[in-house]
């Protein structure tokens, strides 16, 4: 009698597990879904969350100020509640501007990088070369900004940047007189450097997981070792597609380095030595004090929702990108 | 003959093109070391081994360098389990949109401005809590490294040749035996360069730390939900400070976290071996 | 091959004792041997007095070493929701709380209360190589920070200067790039001495500043920043905080005050201010009534025009509601000594001027009423 109930649980129990994918038909559990569901719940749940957040947070600046908070460029924090008045537009120009010049400088290196490190450094350097890049994935980022701030930007302002003004400054990008230096420029700089490693990584990766089947054939018709790589490159498009967009997350995402060196000045310009603002150093920079003030608060988590928006419409023109990709070619 | 040329001097002139490039992607490091060391030894060796471990009012940092070490742990007992289990569904089932939807989401998640990932914490753990503390802190660190491992663990399965899915299923193995015991050791090198760069880039994060651990420095810590340091914190700190033995101080504790990021970080990479395919 | 897996076991082993020797270390001080027993007092906001705050912390541990106070800086609208919300036990704030939120610290059930600890300078600072003395009047600091004044030989500033050779070069204005309490109280005085300054700018924490959109304008993270910034470019004149002038050893300019007088920011012309002033402080119970602008431009022959209180926040812990006794007790005694003891000229930091004792009798009052009998 106990034995017959114990069956008609286990078999109730059995069917509410496959209806949840736990199981397949029958009594195997799938114990691959089993572990990992959970994981991905929790993901999609605290995602959710800092979502609810910062919309719930960033609501009254929509009340108040409409889209005009994304699309003006002003910052007017007085005491008086009524006449405060923000606008985000320099701040979303300056994460976007200075991402794609880290992206333009991050994407050539980490693909040299890449090359080399896996088709011709000897043994030993090959070694050297991953740690370091990887070290310098890791390096905090504080060290970055205070080696940025003190060393790269006068550096940047000296034999770069003076020169280039002074020689060229009919070319509006270069036309901004660059006084110390700390400027879009010097961000877009220091986050390609720091940025790098980030796509070096996964690029490098690929790269070397490519069959040597293919290299063989490349070689077996005569091509050099120049025009093999080409080929191979081709082959990893989905890494460097990844790479791309692991890379300007992360320079877009980055707060203390950038701060110490963009200058942090409202300015809507595309001129390459003006200094500028981020979303994530604007946030760093006022969110200390936007207790005291009635309506700035919500326009930081607008800010922050900002990059939440930039984000999905990279990642969506990524996975675009990769799906045309995919259909043309099969592993 | 002269297209051979040609093409024999693009080939020289390529591998010069990426030598010199890849020696500037690396450059900047070993000047970064270099500057570090030059600014941070004097103060260090002023002081003596109080440096390391005393408070912060005998002149030490030894509280923030157990807080560091604290956090990190912390935060990847939380964070490591869950971002490896996302990475690997995420490739088990590329198609399906719950799929799909996690690794994108991941990746926006890597954009999130750090400061506001601390801030949703104080919201959530700091503020009911009562306290500031180092679970707090942990768990903000533990969002931002998530996406780290889990995109670089969807990577390196990714790059996986197919035949070596084939073979496992054409054995008959389950799928949970066919990806964490074939496919996940297989791809062992890429997924670990994930989480040494996730762990290794919460340890000097700043921002998430703001709002959630509130800094403990005249003390050793104690407990998990009680205020705790560590040393970018304690560097930003100290960066803001007029006085000049302030800066030097937190040049000092730069370098500390410099050797303790490289102590740690460069055996445990280079006894990753590598596998042949 | 031997030689491979010989370094492949070195590398590993290594590892190992780099992972033992972290778990070790965490294992240790979670199981307290290495930590000690005491009280930790904790306080968090401004950081405008973090200089003398730690000196404080510092000197106060020597004479009670058992406790142990934590200085996080965060900012004066950090430092008040800190507070708040309980994760802080003594708030530090530049300007006075506004009366909503004070409704919200009311709203704990607790009394909060607020007086000024210590007193600081807003210093015009400039970089004009060659000229080491500069008088500048109220019309010529209104002229050049509103922009209006665009060269400094301009004759505004020449006419307080007979005898400094004034270059004819544009004058950069630098200024703060994040949320400051030394913007809020240099543009508060500066609409205290010009009403168009109040109506085309105004008062704040940031301000849009005319310099920018002439392309004269510069912006610097923190104080280090805008003093670096004044440091690396000539012909730039900025404002900042007196701490920093010293350490940075910058030029000051001699500000012309209510009575007409030039004067240099120093201890005395700054105590002088002070004493003109002190009549407007309020209460500690009523903190939110004070008011920025009374406290600037004091009168006075030797008033320094531009001081800057900084406030501490703590609560009465009635009920015992934020406070044991233990934390009370510590924390009576810390503010009575810094009130007492901190304000001697031996326990000042560089920069920052002691409180007379009528106005340390206003802090001394609200910290005896600070219930400590739980």
């Amino acid at each position: 009698m106990a034995q017959k109930i114990s069956e008609k649980v286990s078999e109730i129990l059995g069917k509410i597990k496959t209806c949840m994918g736990f199981q397949k038909k029958g009594n195997k559990v799938d114990s691959f879904k089993l572990i990992t569901s959970p994981a991905v719940l929790f993901v999609l749940a605290l995602f959710a969350g800092m979502l609810i957040v910062y919309f719930y947070n960033a609501m009254p600046a929509f009340n108040r100020e409409g889209l005009s908070v994304y699309l003006k460029d002003v910052w007017r924090a007085v005491e008086n509640p009524s006449e405060e008045y923000y606008g985000l537009a320099s701040a979303i120009w300056g994460s976007i501007y200075t991402s794609m010049i880290a992206i333009l400088v991050a994407l050539p290196l980490s693909i040299a990088y890449s090359i080399f490190v896996v088709d011709y450094a000897p043994k030993r350097i090959k070694n050297t070369l991953i740690i370091t890049s990887d070290v310098m994935a890791g390096l905090p980022t504080i060290i970055y900004g205070i080696w940025g701030a003190f060393v790269l930007v006068p550096f940047l302002k000296d034999y770069v940047m003076t020169p280039l003004h002074r020689y060229l400054s009919f070319i509006p990008i270069f036309s901004y007189p660059p006084i110390t230096g700390f400027s879009y420029f010097s961000a877009g700089i220091l986050l390609g450097i720091m940025v790098t490693p980030f796509a070096s990584a996964i690029i490098r990766e690929a790269y070397q997981m490519t069959p040597f089947a293919y290299r063989e054939a490349a070689f077996s018709v005569g091509m050099t070792r120049y025009e093999a790589t080409k080929v191979m490159l081709g082959y990893i498009k989905p890494a460097m597609f990844s790479g791309v967009i692991l890379a300007f997350g992360r320079a877009i995402g980055e707060t203390v380095a950038v701060s110490l060196v963009i200058g942090n000045t409202f300015n809507l310009s595309a001129n390459l030595f003006a200094p500028g603002y981020t979303i994530s150093s604007l946030i760093a920079n006022q969110f200390g004090n936007a207790f005291i003030y009635s309506h700035m608060l919500p326009v930081l988590y607008a800010a922050g929702l900002a990059l939440f928006f930039i984000g999905l419409l990279v990642n969506s023109a990524g996975l675009y990108l990769l799906r045309r990709w995919e259909k043309n070619v099969s592993i | 003959m002269s297209v051979s040329n040609f093409r024999k001097a693009k080939e020289k002139a390529f591998l010069i093109a990426v030598g010199i490039t890849t020696l500037i992607a690396i450059l900047p490091l070993f000047h970064i070391i270099a500057t570090v060391l030059m600014n941070g030894l004097p103060p260090i060796v002023a002081k003596g081994p109080v440096f390391i471990t005393g408070t912060l009012s005998e002149g030490g940092i030894g509280p923030a360098i157990v807080g560091t070490f604290m956090l990190t742990f912390l935060s990847s007992l939380i964070g490591l389990p869950i971002a490896f289990l996302v990475g690997v569904y995420a490739y088990e089932y590329p198609k399906s949109a719950i799929g799909r939807l996690t690794k994108a989401l991941l990746q926006i998640m890597l954009e999130f401005p750090t400061i506001l990932v601390g801030v949703f914490v104080m919201d959530i753990i700091a503020i009911p809590m009562g306290t500031y503390s180092a679970f707090a802190g942990a768990f903000a660190l533990a969002i931002i490294l998530m996406p780290y491992v889990a995109v670089y663990t969807h990577e390196a399965m990714r790059q996986i040749p197919f035949t070596y899915r084939e073979a496992s299923f054409g054995l008959g193995l389950t799928k949970f035996k066919a990806v964490f015991r074939v496919l996940v050791p297989v791809s062992k090198r890429g997924i670990m360069t994930g989480v040494l760069i996730g762990m290794a880039k919460v340890a000097g994060e700043t921002a998430p730390l703001l709002f959630t651990t509130g800094g403990l420095y005249q003390s050793y810590p104690h407990s998990i939900s009680q205020p705790v340091g560590a040393i970018p914190l304690l560097i930003y700190t100290l960066v803001q400070s007029p006085s000049a033995s302030d800066h030097a101080m937190a040049w000092g504790a730069s370098l500390v976290l410099l050797l303790i990021f490289l102590a740690v970080f460069i055996p445990i990479r280079r006894s990753l071996k590598e596998v042949k395919l | 091959m031997v030689k491979d897996k010989m370094k492949e076991i070195k590398n590993k082993k290594l590892a190992g004792m780099t992972m033992a020797a972290s778990i070790l270390i965490m294992g240790i001080t979670l199981s307290g041997c290495l930590g000690e027993e005491g009280t930790i007092l904790r306080t968090t906001g401004a950081t405008f007095p973090q200089y003398q705050i730690q000196k404080w912390i510092d000197v106060y541990h020597e004479s009670h070493p058992d406790v142990k106070i934590e200085y996080e800086g965060g900012g004066s609208g950090h430092g008040q929701d800190a507070f708040l919300n309980g994760l802080t036990q003594i708030g530090r704030s530049d300007p006075p709380v506004k009366e909503d939120t004070w409704n919200k610290f009311l709203g704990t059930g607790d009394q909060p209360l607020q007086f000024p600890e210590v007193v600081g300078a807003v210093v015009i600072s400039y970089n004009v190589p060659g000229v080491s003395n500069l008088n500048l009047s109220k019309d010529a600091i209104v002229g050049i920070f509103i922009g209006d004044i665009e060269y400094w030989d301009n004759s505004i500033i020449k006419q307080s200067n007979p005898g400094v050779n004034l270059p004819h070069n544009k004058i950069i204005v630098i200024h703060r790039s994040d949320s400051s309490g030394t913007t809020s109280i240099f543009t508060t005085y500066l609409s205290v001495i010009s009403d168009e300054w109040a109506n085309k700018v105004g008062a704040g924490k940031t301000v849009e500043w005319p310099a920018d959109s002439m392309g004269r304008g510069l912006a610097g993270k923190g104080n280090p920043g805008v003093v670096a910034t004044l440091k690396q470019t000539d012909y730039s004149i900025c404002y900042t905080e007196l701490s920093f002038a010293i350490e940075e050893n910058l030029p000051t300019a001699s500000i012309e005050n209510k009575n007409g007088e030039y004067i240099k920011p120093t201890d005395q012309t700054i105590q002088a201010a002070v004493a003109g002033v002190k009549s407007y402080i309020p209460s500690p119970t009523e903190g939110y009534t004070e008011n920025l602008e009374q406290l600037l431009n004091a009168p006075g022959n030797h008033s320094y025009p531009i001081v800057a209180f900084t406030h501490l926040l703590v609560w009465q812990n009635n009920g015992c509601r934020h406070y044991s006794s233990d934390e009370a007790a510590a924390i009576k005694d810390f503010l009575e000594w810094v009130l007492t003891e901190g304000q001697k000229p031996e326990n000042m930091a560089p920069g920052y001027v002691g409180l007379p004792s009528e106005v340390t009798q206003i802090g001394l009052n609200a910290v005896n009423s600070i219930n400590d009998g739980c």
